[in-house]
């Protein structure tokens, strides 16, 4: 009790005791591994021991010069900014869409809508990963309707013609209306249609047309483009809807949350003076959410770049990496087959630049947009 | 000023003021929500159901209602999967770090608010740092780090002879690593609610107590513990399911499988082993049902907790 | 004070959290499918081991597929490797034979037990390090044509012997709704170890692999090409449809079974998934219909093959013991001890009987197997010549191309030519760096 002193240095005691441990946690999670992730992408480390294993050292930029002329890295840096910016577009207006929809009370059953809306971002990404890929899948729900579907239409179509060509009695007539009919799926079943097609109708028993429609409608009608999803830039169509799907309701919640702080008296006022809802939207409810925008629009973008989980287990980034994103790549090349460690650290790098520079252009366009609290 | 004139404009032309919404614009908003509150709710529902089919009858019947309800498929799941190990470890790493997280949160942020301190300034603008930073970057990193950590330790402490020739665990593989790097991952927002927080609890209340001869450890004990539960519960609420679902950092830290959690469980289902529809829905429902009743409970909680600071995995 | 004593029981805690042990633990990485057939009577055979030996501790981790290659390695890396693991003679696991991560197990099984395996097993020059760094359990043959003959005969069509036959029969199944080949091309290497080593056999032949190693020859050449366009072709022509890559390898059996294929091609091995599984009594095909419906074919005739008949095979799978646990130690007697059981004529019985492999034990006999797991041997004997198996012949840095570029010609994103420079590319590397 002697002075302000040991005050002082009591109070230092506390302050470092209360801050310590956090920051020592802190370090070992964040500091340290980024650290380590610098110093290991500028090596050669082929794994093992760190220390006192085979030897290893600081080779320079190397892994970035192999890392930047590797085309897989370009598309996943690709996919990742498709990601980015399905959320930033997508789940931010929807969520404000829908936030104001409940807040003007246009939609009645508020707490319906918030209640169902945030459901998915309850459910762990892997079951969510699991569950869509099995509803996009060439087996799987979507796919089994449009079959069905196509089929019954075709099937339609097939027995019109039989029934207007009056079916074997004249081939040729038949297998010109059915090569006019399916247009699409023809050539894929018979490399020359009109002789070939004549002579399989003609494999048939002429009584047995109820067969030979079924399996014409087997054989040609169109089906649910099962590789659509494999290609390049429709690939990633579902990962980014399951990625929308997942997080509006969290945008919706946090916008409904801050509209229901304005001055109501500031909204009737602007409805006194005859605005518009268009009006009142733009003018009144943006601009006071603003800084709230561009928070959640920073939450959005660092969230975007986890999608991690949800990738591995929807599509696992194949078929033949076309969904791969960054952090997927990373694993790839750090778990999967042979280890190249300085790479995938250099990889850790990039996307750790790449969501600074994100928050950073975001940042700046607050300061330039935002700002009318 | 634009916005003042057009509303002025309007008020002088007299135009009378628009009702929110038309019936059509009624409509078109209850559509468009209807329709993603179907697209919600309905694949969840269809899981729910599915995995009582066995999987032929889901090939043959994908949206029907299941004709003959079988369990079957729970029952092998839950072996397959062995969720009665996983269950409890997913209790323990979720309320373990939750409690962790929140503690040391109030403690630094307590601090971070009201003791004056030189390095408040950069300690604390690292942890925002950290906000911004996905800890998914850093997981090849950080598997290197555990890994080699344990390593170290356990050469050094074989050559000291004070363990045996077993692997010697301390990151990797252990409960411990995971509730670790669990609550380092969640203290940059933590700490940032809390320190915002606490900032607007007045000084006057501090101030008294010391004047009473209260240290910092007490008032932290006494008055901050009690005013923040508020602050407490909301990043409680928010940690809970995100702690539950995390998968990207517990695949790498744990392989064992009396170690793994739920999430890590049912990836098992995912890719190779999805031969079988009613087992994968089944795993999907077991997986997904815990976080779906603290909803249904916590709601009210949750809602608002997440418009305070949205947190994402 | 207080906090003395706490920062020390803070420290104990951790210590004790951090747990080692003394007695004799082995840690077992085991690469097996929990959901296949077999998988409760796999674990029993395990805890026979545990119940008979109470001095082991066994410390067991299950995966299968590419996770437990993900695995591996990630342990590999972080120099972290189980006492006792189930390795590959090469391809995943390459880098503990090279590295020399597990120990020549020769010596320590001792030359009275390996008399009682074919020789081919124990012969260490299939092996990537050139010693008996696993025991195989068997010899894989990794092209296996599963065929449907009951559907075939039903449709009046007869098992093709040429690519061309099996080209003729598109239209009368699809016309019944059925896809002619499936193949699970989800997994990257499934069309190459599959079907496509077999291709580069029929066509090229060993001897041109080992001349494209050593720099005589090149994979941009003339004749690699081709092989890659008949891969293409077989997508053209819808032999093999383009949405087998969005087909998972746990998928395509089921489909199979369920009458959705005349074919399908893969590994030996894959007839495990369709036996009857002792826990639940079911099987994806009941073995009165594996003996009346279904039979083994090789690949069909390949236009401009030069080895008719040859299918690829590898030596087998097996366990490996930790080159890191000391010679003589109680820890590599118990390893051992584990191992004899496991090759043991009994449990190599039972996973014959379970249908895992054809084991490689020479004195193991049953009267209990079902009818697909006879074939299978008669499927071995009729295959009078092998080839590589590439992903056991090549480097991993020149197969992962490889792998990826069969995919991309599946989904029509490159064409052979580009497939083949990439694949050089990565050959060029490779004997750059060796």
């Amino acid at each position: 009790m002697n002075g302000t002193a040991t005050k002082a240095a009591k109070d230092r005691r506390a302050y470092w005791a209360m801050v310590l441990p956090s920051f020592l946690i802190y370090l070992f999670v964040f500091g340290f591994p980024i650290v380590l992730a610098i110093v290991l992408s500028l090596s050669n480390y082929g794994g093992g021991k760190m220390f006192g294993g085979t030897s290893w050292g600081i080779t320079g930029f190397r892994q970035y010069q192999r890392l930047f002329a590797d085309p897989y890295f370009w598309n996943a840096l690709k996919n990742n900014i498709y990601i980015v910016l399905v959320s930033v577009l997508g789940q931010l207006p929807l969520g404000f869409i829908f936030a104001y929809l409940i807040y003007r009370k246009t939609v009645k059953f508020e707490e319906f809508w918030q209640g169902v809306l945030y459901v998915p971002a309850m459910i762990s990404t892997i079951v969510v990963g699991i569950l869509w890929s099995i509803i996009f899948s060439p087996y799987g729900p979507i796919a089994d309707t449009a079959n069905h579907y196509y089929a019954s239409a075709y099937s339609a179509k097939i027995s019109g013609i039989f029934q207007t060509t009056g079916g074997l009695s004249d081939p040729d007539e038949l297998t010109d209306q059915i090569i006019k009919a399916s247009p699409s799926t023809i050539n894929t079943v018979f490399s020359d249609p009109s002789v070939d097609l004549k002579d399989f109708l003609l494999s048939y028993e002429p009584g047995d047309t109820a067969t030979l429609q079924k399996d014409l409608v087997n054989l040609l009608a169109p089906r649910w483009n099962a590789d659509f999803l494999s290609k390049n830039n429709v690939a990633m169509i579902p990962i980014c809807f399951v990625t929308l799907w997942m997080w509006v309701g969290t945008y919706l919640l946090i916008f409904l949350a801050n509209m229901q702080k304005i001055d109501r008296g500031i909204i009737e006022a602007a409805q006194i003076d005859g605005a518009s809802e268009m009006q009142i939207m733009g003018r009144v409810v943006l601009p006071s959410l603003s800084k709230v925008i561009a928070n959640s629009a920073i939450l959005c973008i660092s969230g975007s770049l986890s999608g991690f989980a949800l990738i591995l287990a929807m599509t696992g980034g194949g078929p033949a990496r076309v969904t791969q994103v960054l952090s997927i790549y990373m694993y790839d090349k750090a778990f999967m087959g042979a280890p190249d460690y300085p790479l995938a650290n250099a990889i850790a790098i990039m996307i750790v630049l790449f969501s600074l520079a994100l928050v950073g252009i975001m940042f700046a366009l607050e300061r330039r947009f935002g700002g009318k609290e | 000023m634009n916005q003042q004139q057009g509303v002025q404009m309007r008020g002088k032309r007299g135009k009378k003021p628009i009702r929110p919404g038309t019936i059509l614009g009624k409509a078109v908003a209850y559509l468009v929500m209807g329709i993603f509150a179907f697209m919600t709710i309905y694949p969840l529902v269809w899981l729910f159901f599915s995995s009582f089919k066995t999987t032929t009858e889901f090939r043959t019947n994908m949206m029907g209602l299941p004709i003959d309800w079988t369990l079957e498929n729970y029952r092998s799941a839950w072996k397959i999967g062995e969720f009665d190990k996983l269950i409890g470890n997913s209790v323990l790493y979720t309320l373990g770090s939750t409690v962790g997280i929140t503690f040391l949160s109030l403690l630094t942020g307590f601090a971070f608010a009201k003791i004056k301190s030189k390095a408040t300034g950069p300690i604390y603008g690292s942890f925002i740092i950290g906000i911004l930073l996905t800890i998914q970057s850093l997981m090849v990193p950080l598997f290197l780090e555990v890994t080699s950590i344990d390593r170290g330790i356990g050469d050094f402490l074989r050559s000291l002879g004070l363990v045996g020739s077993g692997e010697f665990r301390l990151f990797h593989n252990t409960r411990f690593g995971v509730l670790i790097i669990y609550i380092g991952s969640a203290l940059p927002v933590g700490i940032y609610m809390c320190t915002e927080y606490i900032r607007g609890i007045p000084s006057a209340i501090i101030e008294a107590a010391q004047i009473d001869g209260a240290g910092y450890f007490r008032i932290f004990r006494s008055i901050i513990v009690g005013m923040s539960k508020p602050i407490a519960m909301t990043l409680s609420i928010l940690n809970i399911p995100s702690l539950w679902n995390e998968f990207a950092l517990i695949n790498i830290l744990v392989s064992e499988t009396n170690l793994k959690s739920l999430p890590l469980g049912i990836y098992k289902f995912s890719g190779g082993l999805s031969s079988d529809y009613g087992k994968q829905f089944a795993a999907l429902v077991i997986g997904m049902l815990p976080m779906l009743l603290f909803y249904i409970a916590f709601r009210k909680q949750i809602t608002a907790g997440v418009s305070m600071g949205a947190l994402k995995e | 004070m207080k906090k003395k004593i706490c920062s020390a029981l803070m420290f104990l805690v951790i210590l004790s959290m951090g747990a080692y042990a003394q007695k004799t633990t082995l840690t077992v990485f085991d690469y097996i499918d929990a959901t296949a057939p077999g998988y409760a009577e796999n674990e029993a055979i395990w805890q026979r081991f545990i119940d008979e030996n109470p001095d082991i501790t066994i410390v067991k981790e299950e995966l299968s597929n590419e996770p437990f290659h993900q695995k591996l390695a990630a342990y590999v890396a972080a120099g972290t490797l189980p006492d006792v693991m189930y390795m590959y003679p090469s391809g995943r696991s390459t880098m503990l034979h090279e590295q020399k991560l597990v120990k020549d197990l020769a010596p320590l099984l001792g030359k009275d037990y390996l008399a009682n395996f074919i020789p081919s097993v124990t012969d260490p020059s299939g092996q990537k390090g050139k010693y008996l760094a696993e025991l195989p359990q068997s010899i894989s043959y990794t092209t296996v044509m599963f065929t449907n003959t009951k559907l075939l005969s039903d449709l009046g069509l007869r098992v093709p012997s040429t690519y061309a036959e099996l080209k003729a029969m598109l239209p009368k199944l699809k016309a019944k709704g059925i896809r002619p080949v499936l193949m699970a091309n989800k997994d990257d290497w499934v069309m190459q170890s599959c079907l496509f080593s077999t291709i580069v056999g029929r066509m090229l032949g060993d001897e041109w692999i080992d001349n494209a190693l050593a720099g005589k020859v090149k994979f941009t050449d003339k004749e690699f090409i081709k092989a890659l366009d008949f891969v293409e072709t077989m997508y053209k022509d819808g032999v093999i449809g383009r949405d087998t890559i969005q087909i998972s390898y746990g998928e395509a059996p089921a489909l199979f079974a369920e009458g959705k294929a005349a074919f399908f091609i893969d590994g030996d091995w894959r007839q495990n998934a369709f036996l009857t599984d002792p826990s639940s009594g079911k099987a994806l095909i009941d073995p009165k219909r594996q003996q009346t419906d279904f039979e083994y074919f090789n690949f069909p005739a390949i236009p401009g093959e030069k080895n008719p008949g040859v299918a690829s095979a590898v030596l087998g799978c097996g366990y490996g013991i930790s080159a890191s646990i000391p010679a003589g130690s109680d820890k590599e007697k118990a390893a051992v001890r584990l191992l004899k059981y496991l090759y043991s004529a009994d449990v190599q019985r039972q996973y014959l009987e379970l249908g895992r492999y054809i084991t490689s034990r020479k004195d193991v006999k049953s009267d209990k197997l079902e009818p697909f797991t006879v074939k299978m041997a008669a499927y071995h004997d009729a295959v009078k010549k092998t080839c590589y198996v590439l992903d056991g012949a090549l480097d991993t840095s020149i197969y992962t191309p490889l792998n990826l570029g069969l995919q991309q010609i599946g989904l029509g994103t490159k064409t052979p030519t580009q497939v083949a420079q990439s694949v050089q590319a990565a050959v060029d590397a490779w004997r750059a760096s060796h």
